[in-house]
């Protein structure tokens, strides 16, 4: 029972992380693949670390996984963020389907 | 804050009194000591605890139906050939004043639906935020104030 | 009619390929890339996946020291991702201020850097 769990989670978590690769490779400017590399990214290892859990159930495995999951939940926004507001700051335009853009003129924000 | 470290050392000492100790053993041992903990909650002082970790637990599920759903929404726009996304960058009020308040705000943010933390504001009151699924401005800005901070201002203030 | 053991054999087989793919196209981004920000987050990603690798192939060989080093791995990848955005961060600024001065004044109005 707890095999076909763990194959399950497994072919899920390798599945997004094959999806954030694949966004990397296809999404149009660097903003946009910043969602795709991050959260999918972070939950495709999330889910592998669990099914490692999972499987191997004693005490010393599962704080070392808890604390591999708490590494990746931890590091990958603040990655993400110094990333985008490079991307950001370095001047290149964004893809033109981005209609918004609030940050260029920072004043005249609701309070 | 003395109480949460001294319910994990409950649970810690309950999982080593067994021969071999598993999570599943910690966090029973966790809960039967919060229990304890509540029933003799009239010899502490500090009763936040109790208050805080119903919001914590809040907290961490609506973060992970989150992170699902954003994954899936992300997971259909990368493997669809044609792109359905609609990204922007709005600015959204900050109510978390402390550092460690908008660290949480905005790493959450970074991490639940289609929304990255870029930068914030020089003086520290605006967030802003690129969205990939940017329909409605004044409504995303009010689900990540009513949704997101609401909740983890509620478990940093309790 | 399949057995547990074979079923997580398979899916452990099969995740490592999907991961190996992932790889290899994230080297390709590496390569194209049109922008320094591009490759980092391709770095960036490429790291995570390797974790990943790691992760699955502790569980294919029955092994649980490898979650250490994924662990060791997470925390190195981390740092260097950080010192990369600095730089990047750094040639830019350089990059975007007047020609010919040789040591570019400090930016202005950056909030916190």
């Amino acid at each position: 029972m707890i095999e076909y769990v763990t194959g399950l989670l497994i072919l899920a978590g390798s599945f997004f992380c094959l999806v954030a690769a694949l966004g990397v490779i296809r999404l149009p400017d660097p903003l946009i693949r910043m969602h795709a590399a991050t959260k999918a990214g972070s939950l495709g290892a999330g889910l592998l670390t669990l099914a490692h859990a999972l499987f191997y159930q004693e005490m010393g495995n599962s704080l070392r996984a808890v604390t591999l999951i708490l590494l990746l939940l931890l590091t990958a926004p603040v990655a993400a963020h110094l990333i985008g507001r490079v991307a950001y700051r370095s001047g290149e335009p964004l893809s033109e389907r981005t209609w918004i853009d609030e940050l260029k003129k920072k004043t005249n924000l609701p309070p | 804050m003395s109480l949460l470290i001294l319910n994990i050392v409950f649970a810690a000492v309950f999982t080593l009194l067994w021969d071999s100790g598993n999570i599943i053993l910690f966090l029973s041992g966790f809960a039967l000591g919060y229990m304890i903990l509540w029933v003799t909650s009239p010899l502490y002082q500090d009763t936040g605890y109790f208050k805080k970790l119903p919001k914590t637990l809040n907290l961490t599920v609506y973060f992970l139906k989150e992170l699902v759903i954003s994954n899936l929404r992300v997971l259909w726009d990368v493997i669809t050939p044609r792109h359905i996304s609609r990204p922007g960058i709005i600015g959204i009020p900050l109510e978390a004043r402390t550092d460690l308040e908008i660290f949480m705000v905005a790493n959450l943010i970074s991490l639940t639906p289609g929304t990255l933390s870029l930068d914030l504001s020089e003086d520290r009151k605006t967030l802003f935020v690129h969205v990939m699924f940017l329909e409605n401005v004044e409504k995303t800005r009010a689900d990540i104030k009513n949704g997101l901070e609401k909740r983890v201002l509620e478990v940093m203030r309790s | 009619m399949m057995t547990g053991v074979s079923f997580l054999s398979g899916a452990g087989q099969a995740a490592m390929a999907m991961l190996v793919t992932g790889m290899a196209m994230l080297l390709f981004r590496l390569a194209k890339g049109p922008t320094a920000v591009d490759r980092v987050i391709a770095l960036d990603l490429l790291s995570v996946l390797v974790v990943a690798f790691l992760v699955v192939f502790s569980l294919h060989a029955r092994n649980t020291t490898y979650l250490d080093v994924a662990i060791a791995y997470a925390c190195i990848a981390f740092l260097g991702t950080i010192a990369l955005v600095r730089f990047i961060h750094r040639t830019s600024l350089r990059k975007s201020s007047r020609p010919g001065s040789p040591e570019p004044e400090p930016p202005k109005g950056e909030p916190h850097d």
